[in-house]
């Protein structure tokens, strides 16, 4: 079996990044632990990008109704497409013959993309993993299809992408079969070293492996181990965003917190570490202080089309009759192009005009979209910003006050999350 | 009334010919006529916000159309109605977060008007606001004036949208129109007392699209007592240019008829049009079309008006071209991007491909007005006209992909004669094609809730 193949053996690969790791939480008098959380500059083909960092997801080469200087003027400079659409449209020969997804869509900054397995097997019911790749049927006209790892490099080579995703065998975290869970992170290990293999240019193109292993912590640390040692540029956990129904209204949100803090635990210091899928500002915050670097989620994007707002103390639905008149910014003092008042060079945009345009015009939708994902990329900034001073833990807390009312509300899986990483929440 | 200037620059104000002048409204951007106001809808250009509007476009005058604001008005009062703002400050303004220099022009409909089913009556209009048809009081209609504070406002008229009209109803037309203009200038600028309690609105009466003789008493009576209230005219169809009496021939002269085509734009140019809205602008944005036209084409020696005014953006043979929409074009769009980015996204339908259409669309409009408002100067305008209608097709292309969804207030002006835009069953299709299209951008997605698919009608839970 390829996993066990020896180091040695395997092609030596380049890297197109540097990762300079700048602040670590330090102990404190008060802690006997510290979070794991870290700040760093990530040095990619298309400029740097500060971590941690949140990538919005530019599915189809576009976000949204954005244009790419509106993205890059809410301050992203790292987004996502998604292998699966681009493969589909424009199609790999278009991709080709245009010059990859960064020409396509006119964005100089950089770009990840997933493998695209993902999306079959999780959405296409049909789909079915073998050995040799993911089964399944043509969405548009039923025809049986096959995706193997060497298909998905070749695409992700096409697009140009400066992150790009192996093929791994996805199933959902919570499955209860060990033995399939067990055979899915053993085949994720030697899809990876087919990847590595079919990669043409890992000098301008980043692979990224995926620890696999559901919840079972031993296979998370086998996955971990194996693959760090193929020493990819960098690293991301799968398998989280999957399974979870994640309830849009109550927010039940299920981060399966020890499994993230044994993978951090075993991967190398020196390398990003992308936690795929994830997710909600209270994810993004408890993830971080376990040591991950970057998250990428659509829902800042999605939920800003039903006319959600995000802020500090939670999402608010503009469509409800009760903002029709209610004349201050989507978020007071937020900072975003929207919110700020005309004067100091924004757009003055009120919650009462975004509730007459919503579902209605396109307009509302691509201005509360933009305040979304300002909303989120202002976040991140405000972590560095607090792990780059050393004072995360006070950060944390401050966030969970804000978004919950009190201490008493935040739910309990924060709460024992970061009681790990030596953070009370519950404490005075 | 709000000091307006409008100098007909060229040629003499009341001859029938096209002309060059200069609208100019304390606080706004002088307009340089003839020019086209932009078309709004629930008071935003479509698919272009503030920012891209004041980055990538030059957009300067718009037309809002109050019905897309009082929705229940007026068992529920519109928040519209309910902002507060500063004496010198338009609510309009305010509640639309448009900047302070650029033209707003109200009417009480949308340009093309919908058909509505209940005919006016002598006090109010028929009106479709986005919760159904119901009634605007000319009363009320004056009162919004005053509250929202546009620019410009135009008048009311009984105007009968898609049908013919007899006779008789021809003269109450004119009737109602005279008074509703009559009671309008009076409430707004005539006994008001205190002179800052005149509305800071600028009144611009309709011209019915009727002849002359039909409407001889309501015309004199614009161009006697009610001069001095009025500042422009709105004319819904053409050839009213024609009938205009001199003694309000140098009133600006706004159009509201739809014109389909650049030639139909060039006719109202040529019988003295100075603003002109133009629905087919967002209409081809919407359709895909990237419009290819300029103004005036050099003639060519054989010219069979055989050059299309657009390109139809859908065609697969774009997919892989790198070149702009339009060669030579400075929009942001074609500077930025290329055919095969638009054709990509219209193709995977993202709202971005009707923004970057717009921001084109929109310029080679300004384009062709400029080079018009250069040709009249140069007192070339009437060979350019030939040229024109010698080197282009007499139609829009057709439209060969789907278009954003439209809703009820989109709809194009028809009669009962003509099936109606969005026919039942038409209606019907459309939200399903809509709830397919919505489900499929979905599916390639994690970690969309129940509640989500639940509503785009993809899956109902399971309970
Ligand atoms: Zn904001
Ligand atoms: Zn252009």
């Amino acid at each position: 079996m390829a996993a066990k193949m020896s180091v040695a053996a395997r092609k030596q690969m380049p890297s197109a990044l540097t990762f300079d790791l700048l602040a670590k939480c330090s102990q404190t008098l008060l802690t006997v632990q510290v979070t794991k959380a870290r700040a760093s500059t990530l040095h990619l083909p298309h400029g740097s990008v500060p971590l941690p960092i949140f990538m919005p997801v530019a599915t189809q080469a576009s976000l949204k109704g954005l244009t790419p200087e509106q993205l890059a003027q809410i301050g992203c400079k790292l987004c996502l497409n998604n292998t699966y659409h681009l493969g589909l449209k424009p199609g790999q020969a278009v991709l080709e013959q245009v010059g990859g997804a960064h020409r396509l869509q006119g964005w100089d900054k950089n770009i990840l993309t997933d493998s695209g397995g993902f999306q079959m097997v999780s959405l296409l019911k049909l789909a079915n993993v073998t050995e040799e790749g993911v089964r399944f049927l043509s969405p548009h006209d039923g025809t049986p299809m096959l995706l193997t790892p060497e298909h998905s490099i070749s695409l992700q080579n096409s697009i140009g992408s400066d992150i790009i995703m192996q093929l791994d065998d996805v199933i959902v975290t919570t499955s209860p079969d060990r033995e399939r869970m067990k055979q899915a992170m053993e085949r994720s290990i030697r899809w990876l070293d087919r990847c590595i293999d079919a990669h043409k240019y890992p000098e301008r193109q980043n692979l990224f492996c995926i620890i696999q292993g559901g919840l079972d912590l031993d296979l998370r640390r086998k996955c971990s181990v194996e693959m760090a040692a193929r020493d990819t540029p960098g690293i991301a956990i799968g398998g989280l965003s999957g399974g979870e129904a994640k309830d849009e209204f109550c927010k039940v949100s299920v981060i399966p917190t020890s499994m993230v803090d044994t993978c951090t635990g075993l991967l190398p210091e020196n390398k990003p570490r992308y936690i795929m899928g994830v997710g909600y500002p209270e994810d993004i915050v408890v993830s971080v202080a376990l040591g991950a670097d970057m998250f990428d989620c659509v829902w800042p994007t999605r939920t800003a089309r039903f006319g959600n707002a995000i802020t500090p103390s939670g999402t608010v639905n503009l469509r409800h009759a009760t903002y029709a008149d209610d004349f201050s910014p989507i978020v007071d003092g937020c900072t975003c192009i929207c919110c700020r008042p005309i004067q100091q060079g924004g757009l003055g945009i009120t919650r009462a005009y975004i509730y007459h345009l919503a579902a209605k015009e396109t307009v509302g939708a691509h201005l509360l979209t933009m305040h979304n994902v300002h909303y989120l990329l202002s976040l991140m900034d405000s972590i560095r910003a607090a792990i780059l001073e050393d004072r995360y833990p006070a950060f944390v807390r401050d966030f969970f006050n804000r978004l919950y009312g009190s201490a008493s509300k935040i739910p309990i899986w924060v709460v024992n999350a970061l009681n790990g990483v030596g953070i009370d929440l519950l404490a005075e | 009334m709000r000091n307006t200037m409008f100098n007909v620059l060229h040629p003499a104000p009341a001859v029938f010919a096209p002309r060059v002048g200069m609208f100019v409204l304390p606080g706004r951007k002088p307009v340089h006529t003839p020019h086209y106001l932009s078309l709004t809808s629930r008071g935003a250009v479509p698919h272009l916000t503030q920012d891209v509007m004041r980055d990538y476009t030059s957009i300067d005058s718009l037309y809002i159309a109050l019905e897309d604001f009082i929705e229940k008005a007026p068992d529920d009062v519109p928040p519209l109605y309910k902002m507060q703002a500063e004496a010198h400050e338009s609510t309009l303004r305010k509640f639309t977060c448009l900047p302070e220099d650029i033209l707003l022009v109200m009417g009480p409909r949308r340009v093309p008007p919908v058909f509505t089913p209940m005919p006016n009556t002598g006090t109010a209009i028929s009106i479709l606001t986005s919760v159904g048809f119901r009634k605007l009081e000319a009363e009320d209609y004056i009162e919004a004036v005053r509250k929202v504070r546009p620019d410009i406002v135009v008048g009311l008229a009984d105007l009968v949208v898609g049908l013919q009209s007899g006779i008789k109803r021809r003269e109450k037309m004119v009737d109602r129109t005279h008074a509703y203009t009559r009671d309008a200038t009076k409430q707004l600028y005539g006994d008001v007392g205190e002179p800052e309690s005149e509305s800071s609105a600028v009144y611009f009466a309709p011209v019915l699209p009727l002849e002359n003789t039909q409407q001889m008493l309501y015309l004199d009576d614009l161009g006697d007592e009610l001069r001095e209230h009025i500042s422009g005219l709105a004319v819904y169809e053409a050839s009213s240019l024609a009938i205009v009496p001199d003694k309000i021939g140098c009133l600006p002269r706004l159009t509201l008829s739809g014109p389909k085509t650049p030639h139909e734009i060039l006719r109202e140019i040529s019988l003295g049009a100075d603003l002109i809205t133009i629905p087919f602008v967002g209409m081809a944005s919407d359709g895909g079309i990237a419009l290819d036209f300029i103004f005036a084409p050099p003639l060519e020696d054989g010219s069979s008006a055989s050059k299309p005014l657009g390109i139809d953006m859908w065609s697969p043979i774009y997919a892989a071209d790198l070149s702009p929409l339009v060669q030579g074009c400075e929009c942001y769009t074609c500077t930025k991007h290329h055919r095969a980015y638009i054709q990509h996204l219209l193709s995977a339908k993202e709202m971005l491909a009707w923004t970057l259409l717009q921001i084109h669309n929109h310029h080679t409009i300004d384009c062709f007005f400029a080079a018009v408002r250069d040709s009249i100067e140069a007192g070339t305008f009437t060979e350019g006209f030939l040229a024109f209608e010698q080197t282009y097709q007499p139609s829009l292309p057709q439209q060969t992909g789907q278009g954003p969804r439209r809703r009820g207030y989109h709809a194009q002006a028809s009669g009962p004669g003509e099936p109606k835009l969005n026919s039942s069953s038409y209606d019907q299709l459309d939200d399903a094609a809509e709830k397919y299209a919505e489900a499929q951008s979905f599916v390639p997605t994690p970690d969309v809730s129940a509640e989500e698919l639940q509503i785009s009608g993809f899956a109902v839970k399971d309970t």
